[in-house]
């Protein structure tokens, strides 16, 4: 059984997601040092005779101007058909659930369906600090390229070196999932939401339509001339946490520089990129991400790379076809902070470089 | 003219076929699979979808080659009128199903030339499909088409075939991607460049020269990149204290541009430039007097923060220190602790604020003075 002894667990180790961005030469092992890391931006701004102030977490610069995160994660303590009590790190958090206030666990449902021990993202009302709006139980999402198959269960690989994933189609689910991936055989892609269980993932809904492609025949992405634009759109992502602290407001990014990889050719060549034409960046590089459905816009840093991200050439319709590709693998926060509904899986997204 | 209209038709139509088939078959062969084919395949059950994309592909080659041999004399007759109605049939079922595929799978482009038509299908993609049925429709019981006799004749048939591939040409989002392609040159910064050709090409500039002999060690302790510069940080000591030598090197294959900075290890301050050519004597030893300390010396961040930037560094412009003006270090913005476990990468990261774009363009650089 692919479930024996072999189940891990849904949080992506964030260690091992960043080993493609291998340290420098001669550095032990192959993540950068974090302290190196934080230093970037400051040796950057030297080296360019820049101006740098000292920054603030983006979480910190909304207290400072008097605003209020928007998602809070945590576990669920209580639940009554008003109020909701979520354990927010030492902190205790109560909010009030409106008429209007809608949930998540495994399909939109009522907010009373949320049970207490639930792991809850709620996202903040925009007209009150301590009103809900939306309330996601135990959402998870496995994304990445097929390894195996048993049965209903599939062993998937999120690339980069990171842990694999133990995805079981859900009966009840299984015919809305073949039809968006009828190919549920090793070497195919897939991008599936769910419920999080104890070592895997509950699929439910299909974020996305399969690639008919296999993940070792991504497309090449379309030629940019002159110089890439300062701005690119596309679909913006979400991923489940690994070690990232909850409210993390961070992004993925499908294109972080290979130090260490050896180009395929000369030097100048171009790289197997994925389908979107993205500029080299690295861990620490800040990037301003727009929601283009609600208009929402965030600088965000580069925390790590987006292996998955890239193999899939998909557009996001949450407000009418976006361009081809994956630009942005954002954390859960910052996916909701942007206003997306973790369920749907994505939206239009506006992607720019610090600039 | 009407009679020139409908003779222009066939050959049109002949070429638009055997280009779509063309066009699929060379993206079905880079991909080395049938699956890749887009379009109103995504329509049907994941089984009939490879039967169908080579049956639509088979399909356009033979209406193709069946049109350029019932164009003449030879086919004339019932063989032109069952190619010309097939033909009909084919753009008038194409038409539909980008009108079904536009409403069922936004996401989609219609596929019509291979990986040139990746753009979703809008309405001017179903105005082309539109207008080759109307053409084919124009092209029925067409005479025997001859190449008319140089002159006027001449001139008006290709006239009206220029005229009539100019508005397919602007219905047709496949135009732009192909001329995209045609004129290509990879921007620098999704160009793949190794460390190590940058490693070589920082050792031959002036900079390094300039800069090596504070350098402790042969390798940097960081490299990144961003755009098309990539950076390296070598730990140093300058004047008895330990520094960090940044070096931005310009992703080009020659003589790129190399800029670098000496930022105090401890304090995250920019100190004075080298100036002047290495002075073996003195190894290790500044080129000029070094500022105080910082530490403990000049106002806090905060203090300085809510000052504003100083307005030499404000200027872009690192120069040596002055009596009056010597507290022109950057601020020690991220005062990171080395020795912090990954865990804490998150936090680390959260502090970084954004920095001013640096010039991307060798022109660009040019015109901020990059040595």
């Amino acid at each position: 059984m692919l479930l024996d002894g072999r189940a891990v667990g849904g949080r992506r180790p964030a260690a091992r997601a960043a080993a493609p961005e291998a340290g420098p030469p001669g550095a032990a092992g192959g993540l950068p040092d974090p302290g190196r890391i934080a230093r970037r931006g400051a040796l950057k701004a030297a080296v360019f005779g820049l101006p740098r102030l000292p920054g603030q977490p983006p979480a910190a610069e909304a207290a400072a101007a008097g605003r209020v995160p928007r998602a809070v994660t945590g576990r669920v303590l209580d639940v009554s058909p008003h109020v909701l009590v979520i354990e927010n790190g030492e902190a205790e958090e109560r909010f009030a659930l409106t008429a209007d206030a809608r949930a998540w666990r495994g399909d939109r449902t009522d907010p009373a369906t949320v049970k207490p021990g639930d792991h809850a993202v709620v996202r903040r009302h925009h007209s009150g600090r301590e009103v809900a709006d939306r309330i996601w139980a135990n959402i998870g999402r496995v994304t990445g390229m097929i390894t195996a198959r048993e049965g209903d269960t599939l062993v998937v690989d999120r690339g980069g070196g990171t842990d694999r994933q133990i995805l079981v189609i859900a009966c009840r689910a299984a015919g809305r999932i073949q039809v968006r991936f009828p190919r549920l055989r090793p070497g195919y892609l897939v991008d599936i939401i769910g419920v999080r269980r104890d070592g895997y993932l509950e699929g439910l809904v299909p974020a996305t339509s399969q690639p008919a492609y296999r993940a070792d025949h991504v497309p090449s992405p379309a030629l940019v001339s002159g110089r890439v634009p300062g701005s690119i759109s596309g679909a913006a992502v979400w991923h489940e946490p690994a070690d990232e602290p909850d409210g993390l407001l961070g992004i993925c990014y499908p294109a972080i520089d290979p130090p260490h990889t050896a180009p395929p050719g000369r030097a100048g060549q171009r790289a197997a990129s994925g389908c979107v034409s993205l500029p080299y960046l690295s861990a620490g590089s800040r990037l301003r991400v727009r929601n283009d459905c609600t208009g929402r816009c965030l600088d965000l840093p580069v925390i790590g790379p987006a292996p998955a991200a890239r193999l899939f050439c998909d557009r996001s319709v949450v407000c009418g076809p976006s361009p081809r590709g994956r630009i942005a693998d954002l954390t859960v926060a910052g996916f909701v902070e942007l206003g997306g509904e973790l369920d749907e899986g994505n939206f239009n997204a506006t992607i720019e470089i610090e600039g | 003219m009407l009679a020139a209209i409908r003779e222009v038709q066939i050959p049109l139509l002949a070429a638009m076929l055997l280009g779509a088939c063309l066009g699929k078959l060379s993206h079905v062969l880079r991909a080395r699979s049938v699956d890749v084919a887009l379009g109103p395949t995504a329509l049907f059950p994941l089984r009939l979808r490879r039967p169908v994309a080579m049956a639509m592909c088979a399909a356009e080659m033979s209406l193709g080659v069946a049109l350029i041999g019932t164009a003449g004399t030879a086919g004339k007759g019932l063989p032109a009128t069952i190619v010309r109605g097939a033909t009909i049939v084919l753009f008038l079922t194409a038409t539909g199903a980008l009108i079904e595929l536009r409403g069922r799978r936004p996401d989609v482009g219609c596929g019509c030339f291979g990986d040139l038509s990746s753009t979703p299908v809008r309405l001017r993609t179903i105005a082309r499909s539109a207008l080759l049925a109307l053409a084919a429709i124009g092209s029925v019981a067409v005479p025997p088409v001859h190449l008319p006799p140089p002159g006027s004749a001449l001139v008006l048939r290709l006239g009206l075939l220029a005229a009539e591939l100019a508005l397919i040409a602007a219905l047709s989002p496949e135009i732009g991607e192909a001329l995209s392609r045609l004129g290509y040159s990879e921007p620098c910064e999704l160009r793949v460049v190794p460390v190590g050709r940058t490693l070589s090409a920082l050792r031959g500039s002036r900079q390094w020269r300039k800069h090596a002999r504070l350098v402790t060690t042969d390798r940097p302790v960081d490299v990144w990149r961003e755009l098309c510069w990539r950076y390296l940080v070598y730990p140093g000591r300058y004047g008895g204290r330990e520094v960090e030598v940044v070096f931005a090197v310009y992703l080009r294959p020659r003589r790129p541009a190399v800029r670098a900075a000496v930022v105090d290890a401890a304090t995250g301050d920019l100190l004075p430039p080298i100036t002047g050519r290495p002075s073996p004597a003195a190894p290790g030893q500044p080129a000029r007097p070094l500022p105080p300390h910082p530490v403990g010396l000049w106002p806090a961040i905060g203090a300085r923060t809510a000052a504003g930037p100083h307005p030499a560094t404000a200027a872009g412009q690192a120069r040596a220190p002055s009596a009056e003006d010597e507290p022109q270090f950057l601020p020690a913005a991220t005062a990171a602790d080395a020795s912090a476990a990954p865990s804490s990468l998150y936090s680390l990261l959260a502090l970084s604020s954004p920095a001013r774009r640096q010039p991307d363009k060798h022109q660009e650089a040019h015109e901020r003075h990059i040595a």
